[in-house]
């Protein structure tokens, strides 16, 4: 979890992260031309997270392909989150059981 | 692997989603939660997942009498290693219109753990996010499971859970 928070913690990273869930599925040469930034520079960046996790990649023929993996950031949402969502979700279905009988 | 070439990854989230998770287990064990009901439940949104898991066979999600999940055919089935599953989603109106499209479950060992992996591909261009949305959870969730055993309160656990008694 600390790799995570580490990755997360640069804004070009975010960003880079925010550019793949526009889009997923992008090579380094489409994300290289969204950022002002080298090759070399946006490389080392999508290293660090896929280091994390927080992205996986594919090839197709030549190029490989960045798709953003958010299971992480799912998994911190269920350490400190959980919890809450557990009312809302049993309240939900208690819900969805009312409308039913109404019909 | 490499089949994954032949299909097109086009604009929005694309043709093809891909969710990956480390699992301190054996493949084994990560393979019985993808094909046992009563575990797959306890991760899938209370929903449990029957199957002969043999190659041609169908599989059915559903929590009976409250709601239908997906349904579709094992494609391949390689245990501990490889599942590949057609799925046409069945939850809503909006879903059904979606069609048919592919899951293929991946395990790894890595070291004493396992990457498992996710491909939902062979979607349609703009697909309703709803297909592929609740596999963070779902991954989430098994892992908890199968490293912790404890009882899950994770989201993905607990929508049908309450429906399926």
């Amino acid at each position: 979890m600390d790799e995570v928070f580490k990755a997360l913690a640069d804004p070009t990273r975010r960003e880079l992260l925010d550019e793949l869930f526009r889009e997923d599925g992008q090579s380094l040469g489409a994300l290289e031309a969204r950022l002002p930034m080298s090759r070399f520079g946006v490389m080392k960046h999508l290293k660090v997270l896929e280091a994390a996790g927080l992205l996986t990649t594919r090839k197709r023929g030549r190029e490989k392909l960045h798709f953003l993996n958010p299971v992480p950031i799912q998994q911190i949402h269920d350490r400190w989150v959980a919890k809450y969502a557990a009312p809302w979700a049993s309240a939900l279905g208690a819900l969805k059981d009312e409308l039913e009988e109404e019909q | 692997m490499e089949q994954e070439q032949l299909y097109t990854v086009v604009g929005g989230r694309g043709t093809m989603t891909v969710f990956e998770i480390y699992i301190k287990a054996t493949p084994e064990r990560i393979w019985e939660a993808i094909t046992d009901p009563e575990m797959r439940k306890k991760y899938s949104f209370g929903v449990g997942t029957e199957s002969e898991w043999t190659e041609g066979s169908e599989y059915r999600s559903a929590v009976p009498g409250v709601v239908e999940i997906a349904s579709g055919e094992n494609v391949e089935v390689d245990p501990p290693r490889r599942l590949v599953q057609t799925f046409q989603a069945l939850w809503s109106e909006d879903v059904q219109k979606e069609g048919v499209s592919r899951v293929t479950w991946q395990i790894e060992p890595v070291g004493t753990s396992c990457r498992l992996q996710v491909t939902h591909d062979q979607l349609g261009e703009g697909a309703n996010n709803e297909l592929w949305g609740g596999w963070p959870m779902i991954l989430s969730g098994l892992k908890t499971l199968l490293e912790t055993g404890e009882q899950l309160d994770t989201p993905g656990s607990l929508m049908y859970a309450k429906a399926g008694g």
